[in-house]
């Protein structure tokens, strides 16, 4: 990047990746919400077999939950560290983020695996469906964060290490993680509690 | 950069922050233990609470709070749009059920 | 002299491409310019092959119980025509504009996100080729409990059950054989493309705006841009969660919307058209958008309400999203939800009307030029209006349901999406024609396309009215002798030939006058806006410095004063300008750093269609492939900086 050539950037004095990681994230909330409609709409209505409040197992979720919650605060603690550029922290704080986020996928998938042998399966009943396809979807992308972070994590073990402009910066994931952490905050409540 | 950035919350606050997030989250699966007890009350309870942390997380660790107001426009604009699509086609879903 | 700037062939992990002319060179390119021309051929390519199978269903309906096609086939080739015409023609030929002009209309040197546009595009082309290898490898057949009927042809081994997929016909027990799920899939892989190009275009209008170029600044064809990404940035993700549970009800034995499984058929049409309805919006804007540019260069006035037509545009792209349920009047939907839509339809018919209104505005007591980019926009405000009129009758609920799945309503989207859209993309072609190629196209040529087209079009889609109205129901391959539809179902079908013709000229036009037209210049229409103050053929680097933009319609106003009456005036030092902005656009006086070409993009899409195949043949081999290509593509494209450093001269003359 240089500033030998005359052009004017970012006339709304937004960093362009991160306005495009907004608008993405602005779009994700359409993608979600098409499947917690599903959700709701299909929850609302009788049918036949077994049902998730027979074979879930709230405490569990719960803590889970609150793994994938204090993510978010390792995740805002490493941006924190690297704008005041502690290099050793940020790294600290951002395999910290990744194991919580990977803790939190194991817990998934020991759930999905109790489930299926208690004989809820992704097509036992239309309810089983949509829960598997919308906390599954949402599983996807604690994956593709997890890979995110660590890939963003071995940059940093590079000797130039991070930084917060060029690339893909901790600023871009950061907002993606924390997003992934807000649709969980959406999903427990809405899938779980109610 | 912008220059007129808000001072983003110093690392204690995140904490502080984080422990809030935290009761909530505790007061929820209380919630939904005590459910004979708070009665009606539970899922409007449960969906305040659930905004509460969403909003805290959004504002203070994504820093929309603190960000230039066309992102805060963006998001709450895709809010919004996906909240009014939604209702419209739950609502009408399940007066069809019932017709 | 160029002075753009060797990048270093840095040692990478990756070699970079550095070819600047032949195949690779266009393969790895990630110029907006060269992404745009390929989007535009390719999108011909399946224009091309969309109205081929428009014109096998013609022949099938030229006569009473013909049996040129089977009832397999009839229904293979009518949702691909309309799967084609709308994913893989008109979106496209759109993004092909959006890609070419964006960035010139605002002033920027390319997109904001250079590599994705081309990951755009080759996702786009990856899609395109799965959906369509439905006609190597996809079984399709009439159904009879659950297994395929009979042997059908190839021709009839593609998706067969209409480009909106209504369930559960499309589900797997009424459509069995794998060809629903190439249309499934397909989609999905086009629904990211146009996702992802979306993000780009609104980051790009947002952030590389030139110095000045404040947003009530931007042409009108920026602005619908700006409209359609946003229509696609929110309505794409609803129909690719719908597909996913199409895919899922098809693959893994789910019920989404099967009604024995407890699923709720109703839901699709819900959530198809709530995609489904904005996607209209987006198919007709950019026409919009660029009759918008057409209409003041050759009636030689400013645009009649600029305000006025942005926030129709905005207003048409808002109210769009409200209205989906117009399309299911004749479903089980409830009355409340039937009065409601019908009202919402009426609205928005308001924001259209208001640019019909600013458009003949902007003509009235103008000068006008009627070369053929001028013709085809006031074809399509011709055609437009007809279209919108019959649109607006189907609000009328008990209208609509006598008017649902006739040939009237065939008549209504093909005046809008043909007669709109497809003559303002004419229109279009024509005008900057000069600026991408620097020659001139045969107006002569032109010209006859245009009235051929004309003809045809109307005898195409006119008498398609009334065979509605007397009855003649859509997606059936045969009529009986005696429902007297016999006459008019012929002269529909010569008028579809008669529009093959026109295209047939078109392309001859486009050929010769590439090679062969004469010097365009780089302003031959003595236009207004900005893109038009640089050399034609765009140079690699667009503005060899950054324009600063003043006013709205900048170039006119460089160009022209006004006298006491507000006529415009030719300045005298607008000859001398002219020349000096050919020397200026030419000879770049300060160092260019363009983004390099990567591999990456195309790596990353081939990945896509491999996922594709794995989950329609359940073969583990092909995901990890797939998954692998993919792999390969991030992880290059993340540790390859998008400009390399470089070396200067480091002097400037």
């Amino acid at each position: 990047m240089s500033d030998s050539h005359s052009y004017p950037h970012e006339p709304t004095g937004v960093e362009t990746r991160k306005l495009g990681m907004w608008i993405f994230l602005s779009t994700e909330i359409l993608f979600f919400g098409t499947l917690i409609t599903t959700f709701m709409i299909f929850k609302g209505r009788d049918f036949p077999g077994i049902k998730l409040t027979d074979v879930y197992d709230i405490p569990f979720t719960s803590v889970s939950s609150f793994v994938l919650l204090m993510s978010s605060l390792t995740m805002v603690l490493a941006h924190n560290a690297l704008e005041s550029n502690d290099q050793e922290k940020t790294r600290v704080w951002l395999l910290a983020t990744a194991m919580l986020g990977a803790v939190f996928l194991a817990g998934q998938i020991y759930e999905f695996t109790e489930f299926y042998h208690k004989g809820f399966e992704l097509s036992s009943n239309i309810f089983s469906s949509t829960f598997y396809v919308l906390t599954g979807f949402h599983g996807l992308h604690v994956f593709i964060g997890v890979v995110l972070l660590l890939a963003l994590w071995s940059i940093g073990q590079r000797q130039k290490g991070l930084s917060l402009d060029g690339g893909m910066n901790l600023e871009f994931v950061a907002l993606y993680w924390h997003f992934v952490d807000i649709v969980w905050i959406v999903l427990f409540t809405v899938v779980y509690l109610i | 950069m912008s220059v007129d950035h808000k001072p983003h919350p110093k690392p204690t606050q995140y904490v502080q922050i984080a422990l809030v997030l935290g009761v909530l989250t505790a007061i929820e699966v209380a919630l939904y233990y005590t459910e004979d007890i708070v009665g009606v009350f539970t899922d409007p309870l449960l969906i305040i609470l659930a905004v509460g942390k969403f909003v805290i997380v959004v504002g203070w660790f994504m820093h929309l709070r603190f960000e230039n107001s066309l992102i805060n426009k963006f998001f709450t604009g895709g809010m919004i749009l996906a909240l009014i699509l939604f209702a419209i086609v739950m609502f009408e879903r399940a007066a069809a059920n019932f017709i | 002299m160029t002075k753009i700037i060797e990048p270093r062939k840095q040692s990478n992990i990756f070699k970079r491409p550095s070819s600047e002319t032949g195949i690779w060179s266009w393969i790895t390119t990630v110029d907006h310019k060269r992404i745009g021309i390929m989007y535009g051929y390719a999108a011909f390519f399946f224009l091309l092959v969309g109205g081929l199978e428009a014109l096998l269903l013609r022949i099938q309906l030229a006569s009473p119980d013909n049996n040129f096609l089977s009832a397999a086939e009839y229904n293979a080739m009518f949702t691909m025509h309309g799967t084609t015409m709308i994913f893989l023609a008109i979106m496209p030929i759109s993004a092909a504009f959006f890609n070419y002009l964006l960035p010139l209309q605002i002033g920027a040197r390319d997109v904001a996100f250079p590599r994705l546009n081309a990951l755009s595009f080759w996702i786009f082309i990856f899609g395109g080729v799965f959906l369509y290898s439905t006609f190597l490898f996809g079984t399709a057949g009439a159904p009879q409990g659950g297994y395929l009927a009979e042997e059908v042809s190839r021709l009839g081994s593609a998706p067969n059950g209409g480009w909106f997929g209504y369930q559960p016909n499309a589900g797997f027990k009424y459509s069995p054989g794998t060809a629903m799920d190439y249309w499934a899939i397909g989609l999905q892989i086009l629904g990211i493309a146009s996702l992802v190009s979306a993000f780009n275009f609104i980051t790009t209008i947002l952030n590389m705006r030139t110095k000045g170029m404040r947003l009530m600044r931007m042409p009108v064809f920026t602005w619908m841009t700006f409209a359609v990404s946003f229509l696609l940035a929110f309505s794409l993700p609803i129909i690719a969660i719908a597909l996913f549970y199409v895919t899922f009800d098809r693959q893994f034995g789910t019920t989404f919307f099967l009604t024995e499984g407890g699923g709720d058929p109703i839901l699709w049409q819900h959530l198809f058209w709530l995609f489904g309805h904005p996607e209209v919006y987006i198919l007709i804007l950019p026409a919009f958008g660029i009759v918008s540019e057409v209409l003041p260069t050759f009636s030689r006035k400013p645009l009649f309400g600029y305000p006025a037509i942005v926030f129709a545009g905005f207003g048409i792209a808002f109210i769009g999203f409200g209205v989906w349920a117009h399309h299911m009047f004749a479903s089980a939907i409830s009355p409340v939800a039937q009065a409601g839509f019908g009202l919402s339809t009426m609205v928005i018919a308001v924001p259209t009307g208001v640019k019909i209104f600013n458009w003949l505005g902007t003509i009235w007591g103008g000068k006008l030029k009627l070369n053929t980019p001028m013709l085809f926009s006031l074809g399509f405000i011709g055609m437009f209006v007809i279209g919108g009129l019959s649109g607006v009758t189907h609000s009328i609920v008990p209208a609509d349901t006598q008017q649902t799945d006739t040939y009237y309503v065939v008549a209504h989207f093909h005046y809008v999406l043909f007669g709109g859209a497809m003559f303002g993309i004419f229109s279009g072609l024509y005008y900057w024609f000069p600026k991408v190629w620097g020659k001139m196209y045969n107006e002569a040529l032109g010209k006859i396309h245009f009235w051929l087209m004309i003809i045809g079009f109307n005898l195409t889609f006119g008498p398609m009215h009334w065979l509605g109205l007397q009855g003649q129901v859509r997606r059936t391959w045969v009529y009986a002798e005696e429902t007297n539809l016999g006459f008019w179902n012929l002269i529909v079908s010569i008028g579809a030939f008669i529009i093959a013709l026109s295209i047939l000229v078109f392309m001859a036009n486009w050929i010769y006058s590439r090679r062969k037209g004469p010097d365009a210049g780089f302003d031959p229409w003595d236009a207004r806006t900005i893109e038009w103050s640089i050399p034609s053929p765009t140079p690699v680097w667009n503005f060899s410095k950054a324009p600063e933009v003043k006013s709205l319609d900048d170039f006119w106003h460089m160009k022209y004063d006004e006298d006491e009456d507000g006529r415009p005036v030719r300045k005298d030092s607008a000859d001398a300008l002219m020349l000096e902005l050919e020397e200026e656009g030419l000879n770049p006086k300060e160092d260019i750093v363009l983004p390099n070409p990567s591999y990456f993009p195309i790596i990353l899409a081939s990945g896509l269609p491999f996922l594709g195949y794995a989950v329609i043949y359940k073969m583990l081999p092909l995901a990890i492939v797939g998954t692998l290509l993919i792999l390969i593509g991030s992880f290059g494209w993340g540790t390859e900086p998008l400009e390399e450093e470089f070396i200067g001269d480091g002097e400037n003359e």
